[in-house]
């Protein structure tokens, strides 16, 4: 299985995706990422990283077929989660066909890992 | 397409993953009295208790990325009390619940129709179905399991709670049984198969009692 995670081709690709999901209504942030967006409150902290593919995992499994994106977040809880997980799902979906045109449908995995 | 039940990879399916440390307390029983603790430091001062966390070297370390994370959630809170009136101690609460449930969270389980791929953790549904069981006044909720996943999708919800003495406990129960579907339903919508209550205790009622439940 080859894993296209930040550092390798298609880092650049998951961090795009990240800033996607973050922008879906109902998404809090994306997982791992809440112990590093809380030290940018902390004074002597160094500044945000942008794009950064937290909470993203691309992955293709069998080297050339679709590819596999995992999405991990926290969801905010005043929005239905399933809903949340919905438009993050079509979110990623749709980013990934406009940044990869011409690629097969990929398998889009979302987990909640906490509501706040 | 993608079989249903299949989780997504790389999450624990562990039936309980708390850890045993080196001294030979739960991972699990560390943050619980790092809570005590910082619980009553702010309301004692420092009153004499159980000497063991603040002395044993590998509790001390479980708990360590929780005081950073507290002491950053404090400087969040000061940082933004300012800039407008939003109620930030239950933000406080609601940021270390989801530490606490990001570092057990159970395993996978279905949100939405069985082929959509899309997933909750097992520590934040049971969370968020125990809160809604409290919301039944005179309910207080203990152990929340959601193990069985059938082929549909649907999940059977295994909920301990303590009921009012008094009360006729099968209109109770029922009651509470039709709230905890209603929010799995509508809250999270994470199709339930059957939601089993064992009522574990019978309490008197509070005075908390008579009003409509408590705070979700």
């Amino acid at each position: 299985m080859n894993d296209h995670t930040s550092n390798t081709p298609y880092g650049r690709l998951a961090a795009e995706l990240a800033t996607s999901v973050t922008e879906v209504p109902g998404v809090a942030f994306l997982r791992p990422g809440l112990t590093d967006r809380l030290r940018t409150a902390l004074p002597r902290s160094a500044p945000h990283s942008a794009g950064t593919a937290a909470g993203v995992r691309l992955t293709r499994p069998d080297g050339e077929g679709p590819w596999h994106v995992e999405i991990h977040v926290v969801a905010l809880r005043q929005a239905r989660t399933v809903d949340v997980a919905r438009g993050v799902r079509d979110a990623v979906g749709h980013r990934l066909g406009v940044l990869a045109p011409g690629e097969p449908r990929p398998r889009v995995t979302v987990t909640v890992t906490g509501l706040l | 397409m993608t079989d249903p039940i299949e989780p997504p990879h790389g999450t624990s399916t562990h039936e309980d993953d708390d850890e045993l440390l080196p001294c030979g307390r739960l991972l699990s029983r560390a943050w619980a009295d790092w809570e005590d603790q910082a619980r009553d430091d702010r309301s004692r001062d420092g009153e004499a208790g159980d000497a063991h966390p603040r002395n044993c070297p590998h509790c001390r370390e479980a708990v360590r990325g929780l005081d950073e994370l507290e002491s950053a959630v404090r400087g969040l809170r000061t940082e933004t009390a300012a800039a407008d009136s939003y109620d930030s101690e239950p933000l406080t609460r609601r940021i270390m619940d989801v530490v606490r449930l990001e570092l057990r969270p159970g395993r996978p389980l279905p949100l939405g129709e069985p082929a959509e791929d899309l997933w909750i953790m097992e520590a934040v549904a049971a969370r968020t179905l125990r809160s809604a069981a409290e919301t039944v006044p005179g309910v207080r909720a203990g152990s929340c399991r959601l193990r069985h996943v059938h082929e549909d999708g649907t999940v059977e919800v295994r909920l301990d709670i303590h009921a009012p003495l008094g009360v006729p406990l099968p209109d109770f129960t029922e009651r509470v049984r039709e709230q905890v579907r209603r929010v799995a339903d509508r809250a999270l919508g994470m199709p339930t198969a059957a939601v089993h209550l064992r009522v574990t205790d019978l309490l008197p009622p509070t005075a908390d009692d008579d009003r409509e439940g408590r705070t979700p």
